[in-house]
């Protein structure tokens, strides 16, 4: 690292603007009686969608803040990437939070500012830094879990969310700084130049830094078997923000994890590698067999995207410029289809109430179009050809093949098989069961047209997978320089 | 300064067991409590092991690869910002036992139980 630090602030405009868009949700929620507060989520998505064409601004252009964070074109890719998916989020929030939630400004400023966070855990090339930005997704999406004050399980799913994220929180600083004891430093370029040197006399330092580092990260993408807080977690929550942890704060733990273990962990990579393979293959198995024998929708799409991180940490065990490049683009159409899937899943709560599998009896005939993407965006989740599922998980399971992790990508296509089953009981309660009540619902169009939108979305990528991948491995490529 | 007499007669090895000795203290307390707030007093011993961790090895590691004389204080910095951190967790977290305590009556984390883990 040069002496010179480069204290650009221009580099991070765009952070910048959300923090004034949250500070501005927040104000107007307090000072501005006669501001309609059904208008907050528009007001949100309008600002993120402006503040998401001025991040396209960095574009091919490299830079870094002080060493610490880095704008680069994988930074812009998140923070396109996150921003975006907020933006749904917040569009899919309006109506339920104004009928079910109270306290919209607090909502919305606290969905903005932990985007924040998850850009930064994508952007940091520094422990500390990214340490940070880990908690202050974390503490925004603690409150937002226990968000609910007439749900009874919000706080009980919230509490459990942050006892184990606080404890996942030490484990992971105790692995800092080993690390840190260990290489001397907490860049990540630095950390990568002390372990090329050799690991002599500090390789149990540096095992017990990687498996704390591991089980903390793993708590937070949910890899078996530090899964537990999940279910709760997702049950607990209101709708929207089960879909938004299920989306961006899964992204910005893998986010983290690629650019952490690229960057800083290469030079060790054989004290690694089989415990990411390990974890993936368990992670798999356990998160789809689980996904079976649920009955509630949410704890279903839980464990779906359980399993869905064993393939994405699989691609982390078989670490290359092919695997990583999957690994985005897997991450990206999971995140389209599975947002597909909660706009629905909202659409249908508001309307009914239910969140039962055994609720969303007869939806093909009360509400067709939700249907029909809710069984596009299943079938996609599991990996039918056509849908994006096809394609990114071939792509995806090919590039930890050809690393020699054929076993891995065995047991990935096997349990795919197994998915489609829980997948088909949701899709055949729809279509093929009685409805409950007769009589057509009537879906807001704002609804409809998210669904509709990220529908095509999940076609687009399903079909022509090569662009989203040039962007993705364009996105990769200094990860690897 | 007494620091190069303090540097002879406590070694590495010697803080590093006792931030062992904490973390394994902590890790015991949030795994056994069943109390919500006991369980908060565990994890931020866990941090506090952190501190005590990371100061030992800004103070002994050999830092002579940066050049002569300087010493980078990257542990010491990390150990404010564990320190904050851990402070805005314990509000969040006693923010969230008091929503819970008004719910339910209780904060015994085996009796919160409507969500089947």
């Amino acid at each position: 690292m040069s002496n010179e630090l480069n204290l650009d602030y221009s580099l991070l405009t765009p952070e910048f603007c959300l923090g004034g868009l949250a500070a501005l949700i927040l104000a107007l929620d307090l000072f501005a009686p006669r501001f309609r507060k059904e208008w907050l989520p528009y007001l949100t998505a309008a600002g993120l969608v402006a503040i998401l064409v001025l991040s396209l601004g960095w574009v091919n252009k490299e830079s870094d803040f002080a060493g610490l964070i880095f704008i680069d074109n994988y930074t812009t890719f998140f923070r396109v990437f996150f921003i975006a998916s907020t933006a749904v989020v917040a569009l899919a929030s309006a109506h339920y939070v104004q009928a079910r939630l109270s306290n919209p400004g607090e909502y919305y400023a606290l969905l903005v500012l932990s985007t924040i966070g998850a850009i930064y855990m994508a952007a940091s090339r520094e422990l500390l830094t990214a340490y940070i930005s880990l908690e202050l997704l974390s503490f925004c999406l603690y409150v937002l879990v226990s968000f609910s004050t007439s749900d009874r399980r919000s706080h009980e799913g919230g509490l459990k969310y942050m006892l184990l994220g606080a404890f996942a929180s030490a484990l992971l600083l105790y692995g800092i700084s080993f690390i840190y004891g260990s290489s001397g430093s907490t860049f990540y370029d630095e950390i990568a130049a002390a372990y090329a040197g050799g690991t002599d006399g500090f390789e149990l330092g540096l095992l017990m830094g990687l498996v704390l580092v591991l089980a903390g990260l793993g708590f937070k993408v949910a890899a078996v078997p530090f899964h537990m807080w999940t279910p709760d977690a997702y049950e607990g929550a209101p709708l929207p923000i089960t879909a938004y942890l299920s989306a961006t704060s899964k992204a910005a733990g893998f986010a983290l994890l690629l650019r952490l273990f690229s960057g800083a962990f290469m030079p060790v990579r054989d004290d690694w590698q089989w415990m990411i393979a390990a974890l993936a293959a368990i992670t798999m198995v356990v998160g789809n067999l689980v996904a079976l024998q649920q009955s509630n929708i949410k704890r279903l799409l839980a464990y779906s995207s359980i399993g869905q991180v064993g393939y994405m940490l699989m691609a982390l065990a078989a670490l290359s410029s092919a695997s990583a490049s999957a690994l985005l683009l897997h991450l990206s159409g999971y995140v389209i289809t599975n947002l597909a899937a909660f706009i629905c899943i909202i659409a249908w709560y508001n309307l009914t109430d239910k969140e039962e599998i055994r609720g969303f009896r007869g939806m093909a005939e009360r509400a067709p179009l939700l249907a029909a993407v809710l069984a596009a965006a299943l079938f996609s989740l599991s990996g039918m050809p056509l849908f994006a599922g096809f394609f990114t998980k071939f792509i995806l399971f090919q590039a930890v093949a050809s690393e020699g992790f054929l076993w891995l990508a065995v047991i990935a296509v096997t349990m795919s098989f197994v998915s489609i089953y829980y997948y088909l009981m949701v899709i055949k309660e729809m279509y093929i069961s009685e409805p409950e009540e007769p009589g057509r619902l009537q879906v807001p169009v704002l609804l409809s047209g998210l669904a509709v939108a990220l529908v095509a979305g999940v076609f687009y990528v399903g079909i022509y997978p090569r662009h989203l991948l040039e962007v993705a491995e364009e996105a990769t490529k200094l990860l690897f320089a | 300064m007494d620091a190069p007499v303090l540097a002879a007669s406590v070694a590495l090895e010697d803080v590093l067991i006792v931030g062992g000795a904490l973390f394994a203290i902590g890790l015991y307390i949030t795994l056994a409590k069943r109390n919500a707030v006991a369980v908060l007093m565990g994890i931020e011993l866990m941090l506090n092991a952190v501190n005590l961790t990371l100061i030992a090895f800004s103070r002994f590691v050999d830092f002579s690869r940066f050049g002569e004389g300087t010493r980078p204080i990257d542990g010491h910095v990390f150990v404010i910002f564990v320190i904050t951190v851990a402070a805005a967790e314990a509000a969040v977290m006693l923010a969230l036992v008091v929503a819970v305590y008004r719910h339910r009556q209780t904060i015994d984390i085996d009796r919160i139980n409507v969500l089947r883990g």
